[in-house]
């Protein structure tokens, strides 16, 4: 589905990706845990090609390649098989919460309005707001923009959904709502790639946990393998400084 | 002091055709400043290689000199350019025939474009980057992220400046009449100089500017109103 392989990233001399390999399967929730500053960002950016990596291949939808050698038809072609959630949203302000869903389909892909209409309303209504296709992104709060940006990126059918930090801009009280529609998205089988520091959704949704630091993945596993018995010693203060002693266990 | 109210007002009467010359100058210019400086300011926000720096070079060679001597220059050396392309390509026309109005156009055409070309520079760097990223995300070229985002974002930012530098390009065209085009001022110079009665002359070209800038200014002030509506919310 999604494979990454040995994909380096410098920035000046600051090298952010050492090397990193990661793997979505069909229906797999894979979720990428790090402290700040391991190259979370950065390694969802590269593969969407928002950053250029350095070095590494990516294998997606068909498309075989190396980052290096991919062209603007290739790039277009990747970017059409993933999409991308936003730590800020990144909502296009001058579109309404519909036209900001179906702009993609109708623009980027070329389908005829009516249809890309439908199914973006059915996308709104999905994420809960079938009231709010009119409201332009200023009119809504972070979290009900943030579930357009989901229904945003859901609507384009993609091979894989990369999500930074989907709910890290969000006041405490609102990022439930964001977590129970991903959840949902989970349960419908919606391949994802996700950047949190939500420990419990992690547990709970992720059929993957990955841990990176310092530009490297340093452990993965399943929810259970990683957050019980980590095997790495970085892993484990990791998540001992998000969950404390206690929280430790399942 | 002494008016001659008569001659002031059959003065701004003989000069109230000139309007429609300054309009024509003021909508030939910006009609080729929008589309041309759009596309320098795009090339300039977006630091494209080789262009970015020849745009830069011609707008501060703009915007950096007298509009006054642009039109010397312009008005001095295009009729023997001219000349001398026309005799090579065989046209038979004698260019000192020209309407001057021509040279008008060409010279508020290109300060204009000048001066747009950074109002659009600027408008286009307040939208963030990351909305055309999202425009990518979605599977959107470049182009289209341009044209159908980051554009339209930029042009309501520009508004402000876009109406100011259109009454200030409608002040400027007065300076048409060293061209000897017949706009509002040189009508009620002509006929302050045929009756020496300059004061009313120029309290006629004064009165005309006054109404002409306020009416575009208010017919400018609702379209921006309009075309802002969605950043209300
Ligand atoms: N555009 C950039 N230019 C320079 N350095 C960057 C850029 N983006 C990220 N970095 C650096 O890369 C490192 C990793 O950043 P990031 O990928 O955002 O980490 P994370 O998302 O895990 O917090 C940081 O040291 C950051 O300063
Ligand atoms: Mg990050």
């Amino acid at each position: 589905m999604l494979a990454v392989t040995n994909i380096h990233k410098a920035f000046g001399t600051n090298e952010v990706l050492r090397g990193v390999d990661i793997m979505v399967e069909k229906g797999d929730v894979v979720v990428l845990l790090g402290a700040s500053g391991s190259g979370k960002t950065t390694l969802l950016r590269c593969i969407n090609f928002l950053e250029l990596a350095d070095q590494g291949h990516i294998r997606v939808g068909g498309i075989d390649i190396a980052f290096r050698d991919a062209r603007k038809k290739d790039i277009h072609a990747i970017r059409r098989k993933i999409s991308f959630v936003f730590q800020n949203y990144n909502l296009f302000n001058n579109k309404t919460a519909l036209e900001n869903v179906t702009e993609g389909l109708i623009i980027g892909r070329g389908m005829p309005k009516s249809q890309a209409v439908r199914i973006g309303k059915a996308c709104l209504d999905k994420v809960g707001l079938a009231n709010k296709f009119d409201s332009y992104p200023g009119q809504l709060s972070g979290g009900q923009q943030q579930r357009v940006g989901i229904a945003r990126a859901v609507a384009v059918n993609p091979e894989v959904i990369l999500f930074d930090e989907p709910t890290s801009a969000l006041d405490p009280e609102l990022i439930g709502e964001v977590l129970d529609v991903m959840k949902r998205l989970a349960t419908e089988g919606t391949t994802m790639l996700i950047v949190t520091h939500e420990m419990s959704f992690a547990r709970d949704v992720a059929t993957k946990v990955v841990f990176m630091d310092e530009g490297n993945v340093v452990e993965s596993g399943r929810p259970k393998e990683i957050f019980v018995k980590p095997k790495e010693r970085r892993t484990r203060q990791f998540l001992q400084r998000f969950l404390g002693d206690s929280d430790y266990a399942i | 002091m002494n008016l001659d109210y008569d001659f002031m007002l059959e003065t701004l009467w003989l000069a109230l055709p000139g309007i429609l010359v300054t309009f024509e100058i003021a909508l030939v210019a910006s009609a080729a400043a929008v589309p041309v400086g759009l596309v320098l300011g795009i090339i300039r926000a977006r630091r494209v290689p080789l262009l970015s720096q020849l745009a830069r070079v011609y707008i501060s060679f703009i915007r950096g000199t007298p509009l006054i001597l642009q039109i010397f220059l312009v008005y001095n050396s295009f009729p023997s350019i001219l000349a001398v392309v026309f005799a090579r390509l065989g046209v038979e026309y004698n260019i000192f025939n020209l309407n001057p109005v021509v040279y008008a156009f060409i010279v508020f055409s290109i300060s204009e474009t000048a001066v747009l070309a950074e109002v659009f520079r600027a408008a286009i760097t307040t939208v963030d980057k990351s909305q055309l990223e999202a425009a990518y995300s979605v599977g959107m070229t470049a182009f289209q992220g341009y044209r159908r985002i980051v554009i339209p974002q930029a042009m309501s930012a520009a508004l402000p400046s876009l109406c100011n530098s259109i009454t200030d390009l409608i002040k400027a065209t007065s300076l048409a009449f060293t061209m000897s085009v017949m706009e509002i001022t040189a009508i009620a110079k002509k006929q302050g100089a045929m009756k020496l009665s300059f004061i009313e002359a120029y309290l006629d070209i004064f009165l005309l500017y006054c109404i002409l800038i306020f009416t575009v200014e208010k017919v400018l002030k609702i379209l921006e109103k309009r075309a802002r509506a969605y950043q209300q919310a």
